[in-house]
Parts: C-alpha cells; structure tokens; sequence
C-alpha cells in the first residue's frame, strides 16, 4: 500500500483570471457588444439621413420607449433563470396598467400609494404562479399561459375600453418626455440586480437554476426560492406596467399583451440562458435596448413596416445562432 | 389500467360533463345537430393540436402556429383565387408552405441548437412579416376572394348526418393514433421525448425524426388554417391567433406531459373538444369576453392540479 507521498498532489488546472471571467460572462459580453454595434448602426444611418448625430429627443424616447421592456426582461430573466418560464407577463402588464389608469388621480401621495398597491397586486400575481409552479409542481410554462388568461381577463374587466388618465406629474416622474431622466431608475435596477446577485436568495436562484437537485440536497428550499422568483418578476411587471401607463398618459387593458413574447425575446438577446442558471439582469436591459434599436435601424432603412416582424424574427435567429457560437468558441479559450 | 389510460379518460369525462351541464344551462345544447357544429369548431383546434402533441411529445413547442395558420389562410385565397380549378394547386401550395415553415423550424432546433421556444417564436415573425408585406397587410386583390366552393364544401357538406370536416378530423385522429402507437415512427418518437440521448445511444436517428415532426406541426397548422378559410369563406389578419394557447391547453388537458414522452393524440383530441364545449356553454351563458378569459384559465389550472403534477421523486 502506497504512503500519501507517493500519491502526486493534484493539479487543479485554473484558467487565467481574465479568461475565465470571459468564459462566464460569455452571453453579457455579446450582448453588450450587439447593442453597441446597433447604436453604431443607428448612429451613422442618422448622420447620413439628418446631417448631425442623434440628440437629445431621440435618446429620451428611446429610452422612455423600452423602460416598460425593459423592466419586464429583468423580470423574465430571473424567472428564467430558475429555469423557468412566465408567459404572464403580458397579463400583469395589462392588469397594472388598466389599475393605474383609473386609479391614478390626485396628490403625490395618493400617487405614490396607488403606484405601491398597484406593484404589490403584481407580486401577488407572481406569487399565484409561483405557488403553483413550487408547491403545485406544475410545468411553468402551462400554468403562466393559463395565468396569463386569468390575468388579461382582470384586465379587460377593470378597463373594458381604452381609456382614463395619468396625471402629468406621473408621467414626468417616471417617463419625463424632455430628459431621459428614466435612465435614473435603470441605475437602480442595474444596482438592485447585483444586490440581488449576491444575496442568499440570488445565490439560491441560480443554483436551483443550474441543479436544481443538487441545490435542494444542499438544503437550498426550491419551492420558496421558485416563489420569490416569480414574485420579483410579477412586481416588475407591473412597474413595466406603471411605466407604459405613464408613456402613454392613459391605459389599455390589451396594451400590455405583446410584453410576454417581447420579453423573451430580449432575455434570449440579453445572453441569458432558457435553460436556467446563467445570464444577468444587466444582459437582459441589454437585450430589451437591441430590441428597440432594431425596430428604429428598419425605420430609418426604410423597411415597409408590414415586413418588420420578419426582420426582427430573422435577427433573433441569426443573433442566437451566433452566439451560441460565439460563446462555444469564448469558452473554448482556457 | 394506468395513470396515461386514467387522463385521457378524464378528458372524455370532463367533454362530456360539460356537455351535460351545457344542455342543463340552455336546454338543446347536447343535441346532435348541436353537438356536430361545437365539434366542428373542435376539430381546427383538434388539427392544429396534433401537429403541437407531435413537438411537446419530444419535449418541444410551436409557437408558430398563429401565423403559419394564418398564412396558410392567406395563400389558399390569393392562389385559388376563389376558383376550384385551382383548388388543389393552391391546397399543395399551402400545405407546402406549412411543411417548409415547419421543416425550418426543425432544422433550426435539431442542427443550430436554437431552444425550440426561440426558433418557432422567431418563425411566427417571420412569417407574419412575410404574410403581411407580401399581401401589403391584407390590401391586395388577390386576398378579398372567397374560398374556392370546393373547400367550402369540404368543411360544410354533410355525410351521413356529420359535417365533412368532422369526418376529416376523425380520420386525422385514427392516422394519428396509428401513427403515435403502432409505427416505429411513433415509438421513435416516444423514447426521444423520454430520453434523446437514450434514444441516439439506440441507434434512432434523433435529429432526422425531430426534424420531421416539426415538419408535421407546420403541416397541420396550414391544414387548420385552409379548414378554417373553407369554414368561414374568407381570410383575416390575426384568425390564427387563439389557435396557439387552444392548441397547447388541449394538448395538456388531454394528459400529454409538457416534458415530453408519455400522453396520446386521443387525449388531446378530447381536451379540444372539451376547450370548445367549455367555451361553447360559457357563450351560451352570455358570458362576457372578460368572464370567458377567468374562467378559461382557472379551469385550465384546476385540471393541471388534477392529473398534470409532476411525480415527486
């Protein structure tokens, strides 16, 4: 019987730190590298067509325009990143935006108190589907389409015809037309995210996202784990919600129904993986932004608007392909 | 009998049931001629469905149905123009778009790696992008015509006391089931919803049979979708829309797990018709369109909770 000397101590092979850290974050990289060629792209098309470079007007609406997608996304990327799905989003967004046109009217606290309800009913709609995706151990992607159904309904009850108002001082407040002052709250769910990333609860987030057995044998509590998840996510849907009401000083009960497919849309774009544990919330801002400059690059190309969602589908294809492509060969440097 | 046997029968019971309560709320409801016109509408939900139970049964979705469907609308009308000596040109024209559209989708999941989720979301834009700027979004000559009478006929004729298409979707669900139970196509494509790599280890040709049955769901889209233009005469923007939440509700009321590998085209048969008799009697209730969209879902959820829970392990 060999002594422990004779046994070579094991080599464990690390990757320089710099490599790794590419490694990993693969999919933020690519996706903060497409929305910059995008910005480029759009950047130049207008020089060429307008004589001087995008200014003030055009990044104010352009942020205030992907503000509601882009709260949706983060939400959906922490759902997704449980491995899980939420179709629902387009339901609470319709339900929080209907909410906020007939109950927003008054003073700033009754405003700032309509706005905290309204967020809170978007918690309990995630709460409603986490309970049944955690403790009912149903597939998520059936229970938020029924959710969903469940959702646009309220929605359309509380608001059956297009219609009420957002006070002006809300709309200022959160989507100010003259400044992209909305940057500001980008920031905090930007700084919010990390918080999040490094809390225990994030941490369990992307282990029952990675292994969600291994993590429960770790003693990681997967149901309330998965019910937090889609809380955060309900929450932020309706703040996408309050969002859109406040772009479009009044509300729409149907609106909202084009965030569940978009969101998933900017997740993918944002690097984050469908099948759970990898991405970041930061990529999925990302994602919601190269959404949004796409549909401006084909306006400014002069692309028939019957044909955009050919192209936006064609896009999402090709940047999927090579990313995944893209992320094979990145991690492939050791 | 076994848990698989046991769903399918409850959806046969929960259609039935709805039935009976249906004739109990508004008397005539569960008469023939009644019942043959709910499952009539049934049966472009069951078309559609079998192409959806096909992808879920490996573990995938399509969620290009609505546009593939309405598509296939479109091109039927503006090819046939109306007339029935293009009739079956056009039909080959559309199912082969179906095919093509689904066949991509297949290529896209099997040999790019793209989750089926994006690849068929991404080719619902595609093709409504091409369906609305090819048509310049419903305004051309060519889409005001009419299904030509011959599909017409096809959906509305009577045989023997049922209507065609009835008789169409019957034999749909006897080729199917065939198919699903009978063929190795069918066992095929069972062991690669249970286990894929299982499945490449013994020898089945994964990526081929996966590429197929995507193939399939496109196929069965674009056959609701001419169904459907010989049903109502004309096509619409935006008439395949509820057909993909129907088609992945009936799939799963009908006990096909959404994982893939266990669950029957009979079953999701039933769950169509159980979806289209649940609205039926909700209409008959005068239910408004909020109502509908409740109670829908919440039903949807209450048969989840009864037979569609995840074994503990």
């Amino acid at each position: 019987m060999p002594s422990d000397a004779t046994i070579p101590p094991r080599v464990v092979q690390r990757r320089p730190r710099a490599a790794h850290m590419l490694g990993q974050n693969a999919g933020l990289i690519l996706a903060a590298f497409i929305l910059v060629l995008c910005i480029a792209g759009f950047a130049a098309m207008f020089q060429i067509q307008q004589q001087r470079l995008p200014g003030n007007f055009e990044v104010t609406s352009t942020v205030n325009n992907t503000m509601p997608l882009a709260l949706a996304a983060i939400g959906q990327s922490i759902v997704v990143l449980t491995r899980g799905i939420d179709l629902s989003v387009g339901g609470v967004v319709d339900l929080s935006n209907a909410l906020a046109a007939i109950w927003l009217t008054g003073g700033v606290l009754h405003m700032i108190g309509i706005s905290f309800l309204i967020v809170l009913i978007g918690a309990g709609a995630g709460l409603i589907n986490g309970l049944l995706v955690g403790l009912g151990r149903l597939q998520p992607i059936v229970v938020t389409l029924a959710t969903l159904s469940i959702f646009q309904g309220l929605a359309i009850r509380v608001l059956p015809q297009p219609g009420g108002e957002v006070p002006p001082g809300y709309t200022i407040f959160l989507a100010n037309p003259n400044q992209p002052t909305a940057l500001v709250f980008l920031a905090v769910a930007i700084v919010a995210w990390m918080a999040l990333r490094r809390s225990r609860l994030g941490v369990t987030i992307f282990a029952i996202g990675n292994d969600e057995a291994s993590a429960v044998t770790l003693g990681v509590n997967a149901i309330r784990t998965k019910v937090f998840a889609y809380m955060i996510g309900g929450a932020l849907y309706a703040v996408a919600g309050l969002f859109l009401a406040a772009t479009a000083t009044a509300g729409d009960a149907t609106t909202g129904d084009g965030y569940t497919l978009t969101s998933i849309v900017a997740v993918v774009l944002g690097g984050v993986n469908l099948f759970g544990g990898r991405g970041s919330a930061v990529g999925a801002i990302c994602g919601a932004f190269i959404t949004t400059m796409i549909v401006n690059i084909l306006f400014f190309a002069h692309i028939n608007p019957l044909y955009q969602s050919f192209y936006e589908g064609l896009f999402l294809v090709v940047a999927v392909v090579f990313g995944a492509l893209i992320g094979r060969l990145m991690r492939g440097i050791r | 009998m076994t848990a698989n046997t046991l769903r399918v029968l409850a959806a046969y019971g929960a259609a039935v049931l709805l039935f009976v309560i249906g004739n109990w709320v508004h008397p005539g409801f569960a008469s023939f001629d009644s019942v043959t016109s709910i499952l009539l509408i049934a049966s472009f939900v069951g078309l559609v469905a079998a192409g959806q139970c096909f992808v879920i049964l490996i573990g995938g979705i399509d969620l290009s149905v609505p546009w593939v469907l309405n598509a296939a609308a479109i091109l039927l009308v503006t090819e046939s123009l109306g007339e029935d000596s293009r009739a079956l040109y056009a039909v080959a024209v559309t199912l082969g778009m179906g095919v093509l559209a689904g066949l991509v989708n297949g290529i896209g999941v099997v040999w790019f790696g793209v989750p089926a989720v994006v690849m068929t979301l991404a080719m619902n834009g595609i093709i409504e992008g091409l369906a609305l700027g090819l048509s310049g979004g419903m305004t051309c000559t060519a889409c005001a015509s009419y299904a030509p009478p011959v599909i017409a006929a096809v959906v509305h004729d009577v045989w023997l006391g049922i209507p065609a298409a009835l008789w169409l979707w019957l034999a749909v669900i006897a080729v199917v089931t065939f198919v699903l139970s009978l063929t190795s196509f069918g066992r095929t494509t069972y062991a690669i919803g249970n286990n894929a790599r299982a499945a490449y280890l013994a020898g089945i040709n994964v990526n081929l049979t996966t590429a197929a049955l995507y193939a399939l769901s496109g196929l069965f889209s674009a056959m609701a979708g001419i169904l459907l233009v010989g049903f109502g005469g004309q096509a619409s923007l935006g008439m395949g829309a509820p057909y993909l939440f129907q088609s992945i509700a009936a799939v799963v009321i009908g006990g096909v797990s959404i994982l893939g590998g266990s669950g029957s085209y009979l079953g999701a048969a039933a769950g169509a018709a159980s979806l289209t008799a649940l609205v039926s009697v909700l209409l008959a209730l005068n239910m408004p369109d909020y109502g509908r969209s409740i109670i829908y879902g919440v039903v949807i959820l209450a048969l989840l909770l009864l037979y569609g829970r995840e074994q503990r392990e």
